[in-house]
């Protein structure tokens, strides 16, 4: 019986714990997740500073990525801004790029990573981030890996993470956006994505290494 | 023993963190930024006064077969009490700790000071008791961040003081140096409190010394 | 390719961010437990039986039980969110296992008990067991990831620990500055070899 007698004592109070946590939870948890909606649409809007006052639409692919069409006060598209998400050293470094309609990047914030501590503060820094303004997204290399962007000292697999997953981001958005528009901008063909990029790349990049 | 040596004695002498070895994983861990460190230590500061005075106030209660499982259950809520508000008022500070603030749970002080001082003695000594291991367990923390964002970083990162949830990084070393990045990467945190417990304990020899001599020379003059 | 990404996990947890020497998980067995070889190796084994064991038993019930998007309590239409639950439920549930654990062995294999009974116990409050339950969650892995990152973490927290035995049963012997004796030099040994692993994070798996 003391068997019996002990599990109703330890049921009781672990009831009572779970209950006080339902009660504190139910006051917080709107809390975190309006911290979360404002954290992110602070970020959308400084990423897309550059092309002015903008709404965002959201758009979810098939896959279940969302995304956002920048669209200016009369409605026309300038631009994408989506959320990368990159295998970092220690982490997930999320990092939400602002593009104008052709891909070029207009901005860069990374919202989350927890990198080597100190190190990884540094991917949140505008001498990193500010190399990638006015890059093709899809052609974002670290120099290491043949591109033209400087790696945090220390912390090459983070930046690289970091370029890594704006790369990916970006052809995941052209593709949604090649996919959804029946009349597909040039060189924007789904199909032929790969293929397609690298002649459209090359020019872009002899632009960024002049400025 | 008095109130005032319950709490003294958990900052220098039972220091849990540099005398006792105790909750070493987040003194390593979140030691790399002072703004860190003192967020960790409040952190432990809240959920050790509140699971010491529970855990007083319940202690005759409580059949001491479930006593263990009881006691973590206690910790474990306030833990996540602590995981609630710090997402929901400091979320710089709750990513900057990551997953070492549902570590809490498992910091051996805590656990320790619920077995060894709350469920033997009052609510008041227990809040006292609590009080002064935070503190030498924040001291610890701080000691051990000073070192190495002085030395990795060069700032030091203290609340804000119009908004103390978030940091706010002052440059102490001239940013012509370069910070030795080795102290903010885990070598230099096991090597900082490699070198932090050397020094306790060389303080601590020279007081046992100090005091052997003074109890020799006493004895020698009374025998004259 | 499935196989791949499970060996990225295992390298990553096992060498590239090691549980003790570049997360600091363990730390306090880590020291206490490394003075000698055999104990360390006891210890090492019951922590990568137990991490494999909590890593399977967390993810379930997290995933079940917890988590608004797959527990049995939601319906698309009114989720249940219980993921306030996690560290008390995970912290429970490695403590149950712990002992449920120690009283298998020790009328089971009574032989194995003797071996690894005596650091059973220490295991509950091993925050690396906790650690690698919450790290599984948090890196979204699913239930096999998941038991390869337990078993992984574990074997690397083994190879810390035997390696730092091995080192200090050499240390017994040497003239070590009196201050600097037992645990300050153990840490300072961690950080030269935390340097030493520091190596294997321009290994660029996958």
């Amino acid at each position: 019986m003391l068997v019996v007698r002990l599990g109703a004592i330890l049921m009781f109070i672990t009831a009572l714990a779970a209950s006080a946590l339902a009660l504190i939870n139910k006051s917080t948890a709107p809390i975190i997740a309006e911290n979360k909606a404002k954290e992110a649409q602070l970020a959308r809007m400084e990423v897309t500073a550059s092309l002015g006052d903008v709404t965002f639409d959201e758009v979810t692919t098939e896959d279940g990525m969302t995304y956002y069409v920048v669209k200016d006060q009369q409605g026309s598209v300038v631009g994408y801004v989506g959320t990368a998400y990159g295998k970092g050293y220690s982490s997930t470094v999320e990092t939400v790029t602002g593009m104008d309609s052709e891909f070029h990047i207009v901005g860069m914030k990374v919202l989350f990573q927890q990198e080597t501590p100190g190190l990884g503060t540094k991917s949140q820094d505008a001498s990193f981030l500010d190399q990638f303004s006015g890059k093709l997204a899809q052609d974002v290399k670290v120099r290491k890996d043949g591109g033209t962007i400087d790696s945090i000292t220390g912390a090459t697999i983070t930046s690289r993470a970091v370029s890594n997953s704006v790369q990916v981001l970006a052809r995941e958005i052209e593709a949604s956006v090649a996919a959804n528009k029946s009349t597909v901008p040039e060189g924007l063909n789904l199909g032929t994505l790969g293929a397609e990029n690298q002649d459209e790349v090359e020019p872009q990049d002899g632009q960024g290494g002049e400025e | 023993m008095n109130l005032g040596e319950v709490f003294t004695r958990g900052i220098i002498k039972e220091n849990p963190v540099l005398r006792l070895a105790l909750g070493l994983c987040p003194s390593l861990a979140v030691s790399s930024s002072v703004f860190n460190a003192i967020g960790m230590g409040v952190s432990v500061l809240f959920v050790l006064i509140m699971s010491n005075l529970l855990i007083s106030l319940v202690r005759k209660g409580v059949p001491a077969k479930i006593r263990i499982p009881i006691f973590i259950v206690i910790i474990a809520t306030f833990v996540t009490i602590v995981e609630m508000v710090m997402a929901a008022y400091a979320p710089g500070l709750f990513k900057a700790l990551g997953i070492f603030v549902p570590l809490i749970v498992v910091n051996c002080i805590i656990l320790g000071r619920a077995e060894a001082f709350a469920s033997k003695n009052g609510p008041v000594a227990s809040i006292v008791d609590a009080v002064g291991m935070s503190a030498g367990f924040t001291l610890a923390l701080v000691l051990i961040a000073i070192v190495r964002e002085v030395l990795g970083n060069g700032t030091i990162s203290l609340p804000d003081p119009s908004n103390p949830v978030v940091a706010m990084a002052i440059q102490v070393v001239p940013g012509s140096f370069e910070p030795i990045l080795l102290f903010m990467l885990a070598p230099g945190a096991f090597i900082t409190m490699g070198l932090w417990l050397a020094l306790f304990n060389l303080l601590d020899a020279r007081k046992a010394e100090k005091k052997k001599q003074e109890t020799i020379q006493a004895s020698f003059q009374r025998s004259k | 390719m499935d196989f791949m990404n499970l060996f990225v996990i295992a390298v990553g947890s096992i060498l590239i961010n090691n549980f003790v020497l570049a997360r600091f998980l363990g730390i306090c067995p880590y020291i206490g437990v490394s003075k000698k070889l055999d104990s360390a190796i006891g210890m090492g084994f019951a922590v990568i039986f137990v991490m494999a064991l909590a890593s399977l038993a967390s993810w379930l019930i997290y995933v079940y039980l917890l988590d608004p998007a797959t527990n049995v309590w939601s319906t698309p239409d009114h989720p249940v969110d219980l993921t306030f639950l996690r560290t008390i439920t995970f912290i429970l549930v490695i403590a149950s296992l712990v002992q449920l654990v120690e009283m298998m062995l020790q009328k089971q294999m009574p032989a194995l008990y003797s071996a690894l009974g005596i650091y059973l116990p220490l295991i509950t409050t091993n925050c690396a067991v906790l650690g690698v339950a919450v790290l599984n969650i948090d890196e979204g892995y699913n239930l096999v990831e998941s038991l390869v990152n337990g078993i992984a973490a574990g074997i690397g927290f083994t190879l810390a620990l035997i390696l730092m035995a091995g080192i200090r049963e050499r240390l017994e012997l040497a003239d070590v500055p009196k201050p600097l004796q037992g645990i300050p030099i153990a840490f300072i040994m961690a950080g030269l070899m935390a340097i030493a692993f520091l190596g294997f994070s321009g290994l660029s798996v996958g």
